[in-house]
């Protein structure tokens, strides 16, 4: 399997052409997709850990984050013809009413998609009730709501109050973040998770939507 | 002085649309990639304060080209705002090269330095944190109160009559007015009635700004506002709403930008080339009179920081260097108040802006998040650093030397810095001074720093 540890490369260095050029290659080889996919998701896990670790930076994150893309597209048709594919979940990010802080929420949403989710990023500044709306237009599972400021705190409060006045509470997880919140003011407001970082936010939906399947 | 405001003001509007994610994700990326490595810009981390003008030189260079290649992007109108070379040499060349601040008796200069000056620093005290309600009017008198003190931002306030802050609500407009209220009455306590104010923080948004300028008991013309820029590169309609009515108004208005090493633009190379952008971001598209810097490490949330310091002295040396224009540096530390790190910290982080040609705003301790954490001690002695190491006409290698010395003392716990103590402990609240055993703490650093090579004047 050189040609993957190839595609990894390309992946970790974030060359598009090349990852288009192979995923083309194994494509036509008949590769093992599924198996192929599992092990550019691993590469995409190790480039998130370098980046914690400061290793690399953003655009570097970005840049492999654009050749894996391009190879999900060469992908993507193939695997269609087949058997349907595992769908993660989707989820609803953005930064809440009144705050333009918004780097946080872009990794988080930015770690998200690399985990494989679908990620519906609705900027910075969002109203409580376009969030609700968002979530039923795109079926998502979660609500994540990015406050970084004491002043918008209370705008996360709000999804979870007009969800539960909407008798809508139990249909959709509310995760949310940001420097000044804490796990305790997640648990007094009700919210379903709550994480530090952007690996914490990945971790936190995904035993979210494991205990979701789990119960379905 | 306003640059063009109301022609640049049009360009949100009929600039070419791009979605913002092109924008963010890939435009600024890329040509900030480009522009590192074409201009040959690398960090050194052996010298935080590097001698070198020729680095100092190509981190301008690449600014500027990065600048009038990438334009600046308004997120409600998703169109792109251009500016020519010939409008940033206009602009550059008109700017004043200082201002005359405050009012009467406590008016001062706030001004350009060079690198290596001998002239002080101004320098503005402000911790950027909220405070208990109950005990902000004592925090300001607590800054006013002290003696290097040119111009002052804020306690932030959390709370008004004991409610909540929510942004865009009536608590921000009333929060807001009595944050200005405190601030003047604390002034006036302080027998120092005309004193700068850099005022209010506690307002986020455009109303709220609005809201308190008035020359009675607010936001006086003679005082200086804030607008900030959105990462990076970006601005909006609330922050254009926010500029234009500073210059309307005739406040000094200041572009409150900190690049994010580690994001968008990547390493500490990008992050400097991306802080000195933003001096021209802030002159053409807000009229800014001032930049006001807080380059800050996506982990820590702070830049004290070895690779952070680099930063602050490269950009503070490329605008010195190739402009005149008014800045400052603002510390954002990792420890708290009441422990040696957080002064250490500060001492290394204003003996680095003022010898490479910033001015000083000192300083948020623990990572800029604590409730209450932050005390005007620290500030004051940073301050006196920056003081010290003017009037000795310390020089960039003398001032590397002493900040890898202070490094050696604390970057191995910056990932897990003590947060500290609040002001309500280290300070008597009732009297707004410090406590004897803070002071005492505070002292023994001003020794320890004084046998390192830091001549201070008292
Ligand atoms: C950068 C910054 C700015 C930039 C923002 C640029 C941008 N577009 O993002 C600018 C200059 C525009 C700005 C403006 C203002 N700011 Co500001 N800003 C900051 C600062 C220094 C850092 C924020 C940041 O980007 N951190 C880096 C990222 C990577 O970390 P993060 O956001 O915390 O996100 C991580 C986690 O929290 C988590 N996370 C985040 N979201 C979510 C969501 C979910 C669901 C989950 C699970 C996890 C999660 O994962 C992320 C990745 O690891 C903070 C200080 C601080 N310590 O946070 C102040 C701070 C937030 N700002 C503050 C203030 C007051 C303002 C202004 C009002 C100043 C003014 N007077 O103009 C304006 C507000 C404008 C507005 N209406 O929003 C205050 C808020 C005080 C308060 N009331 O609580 C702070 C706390 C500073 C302070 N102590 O004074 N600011």
């Amino acid at each position: 399997m050189e040609q993957v540890q190839r595609l990894r490369t390309a992946l970790a260095e974030g060359d598009e052409d090349t990852s288009t050029d192979l995923a083309r290659a194994l494509v036509e080889q008949g590769a093992d997709l599924p198996a192929v996919i599992a092990e550019l998701a691993l590469e995409m896990e190790d480039v998130g850990r370098r980046f914690e670790r400061m290793d690399i930076f953003l655009p570097e994150v970005l840049f492999s984050a654009d050749a894996m893309k391009a190879a999900m597209a060469v992908f993507g048709p193939e695997l269609a013809k087949g058997a349907a594919r595992e769908r993660k979940g989707t989820v609803v990010v953005g930064t809440a009413r009144g705050d333009m802080h918004q780097i946080g929420k872009d990794l988080v949403a930015l770690f998200l998609g690399i985990a494989g989710y679908e990620v519906v990023d609705m900027g910075a500044d969002v109203d409580p009730l376009e969030f609700i709306h968002r979530a039923e237009e795109t079926k998502a599972e979660i609500i994540g709501i990015s406050s970084l400021m004491t002043t918008t705190m209370p705008g996360a409060t709000e999804v979870i109050d007009i969800l539960k006045d909407k008798g809508l509470r139990d249909r959709v997880k509310i995760i949310v973040g940001g420097a000044p919140t804490s796990q305790e003011w997640a648990d007094k407001i009700g919210a379903d998770g709550w994480a530090e970082d952007s690996s914490g936010a990945v971790d936190v939906v995904k035993e979210l939507t494991a205990t979701e399947s789990g119960r379905a | 002085m306003a640059y063009r405001m109301w022609e640049i003001m049009e360009r949100s509007a009929t600039g070419p649309f791009m979605e913002e994610a092109e924008f963010l994700n890939k435009r600024i990326p890329r040509k900030m990639r480009d522009v590192v490595k074409k201009y040959g810009i690398t960090y050194d981390p052996a010298h935080p304060v590097p001698a070198d003008d020729g680095l100092a030189d190509a981190v301008w260079q690449a600014a500027r080209e990065f600048f009038v290649e990438v334009g600046v992007y308004n997120q409600d109108t998703h169109r792109v705002m251009y500016f020519s070379e010939d409008e940033v040499d206009e602009a550059l060349y008109t700017a004043p090269s200082s201002y005359r601040v405050g009012e009467g008796r406590d008016a001062r200069v706030f001004g350009w330095r060079a690198v290596e000056d001998p002239r002080p620093p101004f320098c503005i005290f402000s911790p950027d944190i909220t405070y208990d309600e109950v005990d902000h009017l004592s925090a300001c008198l607590a800054y006013m109160k002290e003696p290097l003190l040119d111009a002052i931002c804020s306690p932030l306030l959390e709370e008004f009559m004991g409610r909540p802050i929510q942004s865009r609500t009536p608590w921000e407009i009333g929060g807001s007015m009595e944050h200005a209220m405190n601030l003047r009455h604390a002034a006036r306590l302080a027998g120092m009635p005309g004193v700068f104010m850099i005022a209010v923080g506690t307002a986020e948004t455009d109303v709220a700004q609005i809201a308190v300028s008035d020359a009675a008991w607010g936001v006086r013309p003679s005082d200086g506002r804030l607008v900030g820029s959105i990462t990076e590169m970006m601005t909006n309609n609330a922050m254009l709403n926010k500029g234009a009515h500073y210059q309307m108004y005739g406040s000094l208005s200041g572009n409150l930008a900190g690049t994010i090493y580690g994001a968008y633009s990547g390493g500490a190379e990008g992050t400097a080339v991306m802080q000195t952008a933003y001096h021209l971001k802030g002159l053409l598209v807000h009229s800014a009179n001032f930049e006001q810097n807080f380059p800050f490490h996506l982990k820590y949330g702070s830049n004290s920081g070895r690779e952070m310091l680099w930063v602050v002295s490269m950009f503070s040396q490329a605008v010195a260097r190739n402009t005149h224009l008014v800045m400052d540096s603002n510390g954002f530390m990792n420890a708290g108040p009441g422990t040696d790190m957080l002064f250490y910290e500060t001492a290394a982080h204003a003996l680095t802006s003022t010898v490479s040609g910033a001015n000083l705003w000192e300083s948020a301790p623990a990572r800029n998040k604590h409730h209450n954490h932050g005390t005007p001690l620290e500030a004051r002695l940073g301050c006196e650093v920056g003081h010290a190491a003017a009037r000795q006409g310390m020089t960039r290698a003398q001032a590397d030397e002493i900040v890898n010395a202070l490094l050696s003392k604390y970057e191995e716990r910056i990932p897990d810095a003590p947060v500290g103590q609040p002001f309500q402990e280290l300070y008597d609240v009732r009297k707004a001074v410090p406590k004897p055993e803070y002071l005492d703490r505070y002292k023994r650093v001003k020794e320890e720093l004084h046998g390192m090579g830091v001549e201070f004047p008292y």
